[in-house]
């Protein structure tokens, strides 16, 4: 057991710290407040410009094999560079990306296309999976795709395709064979968003109007519905084996739920409302020394500690090639409650001013808790709700019985 | 004892139910989060013919004269139906003027709050947001047969629609007093707050604002027992419009569960979502018995603190967690705009932040029981202890 960091991964936090100091300057701040994603292809180049000074430091694609575009380097290493990030809202890990299955079950080429390109963030995917009978239970799904030649024609309807309107790709699960049980009819497919026959519309959520600030949990302004009317796309879009996608989607969401995103959306709001409550006062009064608040704060600062080590768990797992049977679901339901359990108690302690919205007289920090509350309990519904991470716990992590 | 509705409660309730089914769409709702100031004025007419401005007003001012539980009953209607009205600003300042109006007031502001011509709000509220005596800073200096106000006012509700305004000032170093002011009088200005809501709430200044001495409401540096059972009514209907609003979810969440299929079966039938939904409806009624019981020692004319500030501290959490149980059994859909949802999801939010919060009000509730000689019996009321 080792619960400290090395002297070189202490270096490299200072060394992270300062290029956030050096580098990202007012001019990246407003461009990543104004436009919608961190995609890096933004609109006045700052953060295009930003984003290649990172890349030059290594400090992107951390984990991932040099013949790719990567730097071979281990997952602490991504880790400590992705949470210093975090504090200055601007995503340099690869969580949510689809570069881990396609890793896992790409071909040379589609690795060599791929994995550099996401991870300069030059390519980007709308991830296809949700569809309008097809949430938890993903392995429903009914859009479909049928070989015909060279090439497979895909029809149907996709939900919640966050970032469909700016990605350049999207990586699609539909079914090859309606025929098979549900789980073994499924594939995936990896192509361009400008194909032929992809219609994308905006769902608006709560979080639009007004717009969340940078940094909310689930501040999503817009997600979409994408539709497939005889999208024809290359054979060599699929990825992995036809019927064979279940497995790699599974093992893209797993790899997905390890590492930093899930705490680290934490790390900001535990930080953040400590901080604020000690430096602030409303006219004398200083929630600070309230005792009921003093505990609250404690309580939720020993959770935080919780997800934390949860995450360094996993990672501890994946390092010595380890496999998860239900870390991973723990994870994914521990940090989503506390997340929720936090925004909420901070609710009551700003009272009146915890409601006030972004753009506000008197809204704190930009209204970003107040936004937190708009979106908090999304991160326990998405990638696997709790209720149904629950019971992977009970089933994989206690060899309980299913029926 | 008996925490059943009679007949004539349950016609109250239903009356108020039928109406707003009828006149309140959510599309109405969704059009006065856009609305200047936020309220339909036809609607604020239906509802005066109907008689709920004055319902618990006296009846020599053109009033119901009936109990403050019957008032419950039909904020919590208009609760569950997001009702976009002044109803809550409104009933507690004229509850506040008939209690300590001298008559002359009274006789001149209430049967227009009756008839609905009146729109009032108060203003108790600056930047530090406890309820506290002490956080009052704006302060009115006596100048012959007029007060000048000078301060600024924070989360006033429905400003922009109310027509008199009680605002709570500081007269001397220990003691408040309460006027009622002309929105519209020289020297207020207002700026507009964002709330989750997306109701109407503002800062208010006010800018050496003359107030005719005939406008003090109860007697001079009495203004802080005023202003609590003013704070008190306020808050206890809040927690009847809450629960309203909170059980009208809880039921559309329980639908959803009921038609939503996932593996095979109904969302509804899977046990972690049931025992979830189960643990809502012991929140929901939780709730609606201690703001019921509050609204009822109000009617006694029995001390109610204590009673209302268990409702609004139980209301905070437990409200809270119910609207984010429906959020979560409807999955995706409910963090869409489009989908109503939403809409009593951000209101419900909003509404447990204001007139105190859970740690405040439990505060008040622990000094109750720790801070006074003897011993305490669980259903006997409890002593109340001032503010250190
Ligand atoms: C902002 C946002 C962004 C999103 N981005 C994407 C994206 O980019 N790509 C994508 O594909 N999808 C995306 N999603 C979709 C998201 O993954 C789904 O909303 C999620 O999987 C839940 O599906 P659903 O909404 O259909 O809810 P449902 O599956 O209908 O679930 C509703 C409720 O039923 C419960 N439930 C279901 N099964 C069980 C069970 N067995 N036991 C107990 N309870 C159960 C769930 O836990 C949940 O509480 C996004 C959603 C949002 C809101
Ligand atoms: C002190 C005592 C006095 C009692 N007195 C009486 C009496 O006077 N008359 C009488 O008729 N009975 C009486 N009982 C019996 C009591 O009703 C049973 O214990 C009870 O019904 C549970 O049955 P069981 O003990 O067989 O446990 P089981 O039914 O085997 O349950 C064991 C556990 O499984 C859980 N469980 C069972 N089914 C489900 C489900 N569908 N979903 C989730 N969890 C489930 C239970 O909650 C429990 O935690 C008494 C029991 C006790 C302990």
């Amino acid at each position: 057991m080792d619960f400290g960091y090395t002297p070189e991964q202490q270096a490299l936090r200072r060394e992270v710290r300062a290029f956030i100091a050096e580098h990202v300057t007012e001019d990246v701040l407003a461009e990543r407040g104004s436009s919608e994603s961190n995609t890096g292809r933004g609109e006045g180049g700052a953060m295009k410009r930003l984003y290649e000074k990172v890349y030059e430091r290594g400090w992107l694609g951390i984990t991932y094999p040099k013949e790719y575009g990567g730097q071979g380097g281990d997952r602490m290493t991504q880790y400590i560079v992705e949470e210093e990030f975090t504090r200055v809202d601007i995503p340099v890990g690869m969580g949510g990306s689809g570069a881990p299955a396609i890793m896992a079950a790409g071909t040379e080429e589609q690795k060599q296309y791929y994995i550099p390109g996401l991870i300069k963030r030059e390519i980007s995917f709308a991830l296809g999976f949700t569809e309008p009978h097809a949430g938890a239970d993903l392995a429903s799904l009914q859009c479909r795709a049928v070989r015909d030649g060279d090439e497979y024609v895909i029809n149907g309807q996709k939900m919640y395709t966050s970032s469909a309107h700016m990605a350049t790709h999207i990586y699609l699960m539909a079914r090859t064979n309606p025929n098979l049980p549900k789980h073994r009819g499924i594939s995936i497919f990896l192509f361009p968003m400008d194909t032929p026959g992809i219609t994308v519309r905006p769902l608006w959520t709560m979080q639009n109007d007004p717009t969340a600030p940078i940094g909310t949990t689930y501040g999503h302004q817009r997600t979409n519905e994408t539709f497939f009317e005889d999208v024809r796309i290359p054979a060599a879009s699929l990825l992995g084996k036809e019927n064979g996608g279940w497995r790699v989607g599974a093992m893209g969401l797993n790899l997905d739920r390890v590492g930093a995103s899930r705490y680290l959306i934490s790390v900001r709001r535990d930080e953040d409302i400590v901080n604020f409550v000690k430096l602030n006062s409303f006219d004398g009064y200083a929630p600070a020394k309230d005792p009921a608040i003093r505990d609250k704060i404690a309580e939720l600062w020993i959770e935080a500690q919780v997800c934390r080590l949860m995450t360094m768990r996993s990672m501890s797992i994946v390092e010595h090639g380890g496999n998860f049977t239900y870390e991973g679901s723990a994870e994914k339901t521990w940090a989503p409650e506390h997340g929720v359990r936090t925004t909420e108690a901070i609710a009551q302690m700003l009272g009146p001013y915890g409601q006030l919205l972004n753009g506000s007289p008197h809204a704190v920090e930009s209204g970003i808790f107040a936004h937190n509350l708009q979106g908090a309990f999304q991160s326990g519904i998405n990638h696997g709700s709790t209720q149904v991470m629950r019971d992977q716990i009970c089933r994989r992590g206690l060899d309980m019985p299913r029926k | 004892m008996d925490t059943t509705l009679s007949e004539e409660e349950v016609m109250v309730r239903e009356t108020a139910r039928k109406f707003l089914e009828a006149r309140c769409p959510t599309k109405l709702v969704r059009a006065m989060e856009k609305d200047e100031k936020g309220y339909p004025p036809d609607l604020w007419r239906e509802a005066a013919e109907l008689g709920w401005q004055g319902l618990a007003l006296p009846e020599q001012y053109g009033g119901s004269g009936l109990p403050m539980t019957y008032l419950g009953l039909v904020m919590h209607e208009v609760g569950r139906a997001l009702t976009p009205l002044p109803m809550l600003s409104t009933v507690t300042a004229a509850l506040t003027i008939a209690a300590h109006g001298d008559t002359a007031l009274c006789q001149e502001v209430l049967p227009k709050v009756v008839s609905g011509e009146t729109i009032l709000t108060w203003a108790f509220t600056e930047q530090d947001p406890r309820f506290l005596p002490e956080t009052v800073r704006m302060r009115a200096v006596a100048d012959g047969d007029h007060f000048v106000l000078t301060g600024t006012k924070l989360f006033v509700e429905n400003f922009v629609a109310a027509d008199q305004c009680l605002v709570v000032c500081r007269t001397s170093d220990t003691g408040l007093s309460v006027f009622l002011v002309d929105c519209r009088s020289a020297g207020i200005s207002h700026r507009d707050l964002v709330t989750l809501a997306k109701d109407r709430q503002s800062e208010v200044t006010f800018n050496a604002v003359r107030v005719p001495r005939g406008r003090l409401v109860g007697g001079l540096n009495e203004g802080a027992a005023i202003a609590e059972g003013l704070i008190d009514r306020a808050t206890v209907l809040l927690c009847a419009q809450m629960l309203g609003a909170t059980r009208k979810d809880m039921e559309m969440a329980v639908e959803w569960s009921k038609f939503r299929k996932a593996f095979g079966q109904p969302i509804g039938a899977f046990q972690s979502l049931q025992h979830m939904c189960a643990d809502m409806l012991m929140w929901v009624d939780g709730g609606d018995l201690l703001t019921y019981e509050a609204l009822w020692k109000m009617d006694q004319g029995l001390p109610a603190s204590v009673e209302v500030s268990q409702a609004k501290a139980f209301c905070n959490e437990k409200c809270q967690a119910v609207v984010r149980g429906c959020q979560v059994i409807h999955g995706g859909i409910g963090f869409i705009m489009e989908f109503d949802l939403q809409l009593w999801y951000r209101r419900v939010c909003a509404w447990t932040t204001r007139f105190g919060t859970a740690y405040e009000h439990r505060a008040r509730i622990a000094r109750a029981l720790l801070d006074h000689p003897g011993t305490v019996i669980l259903g006997q009321p409890v002593p109340v202890v001032a503010e250190a």
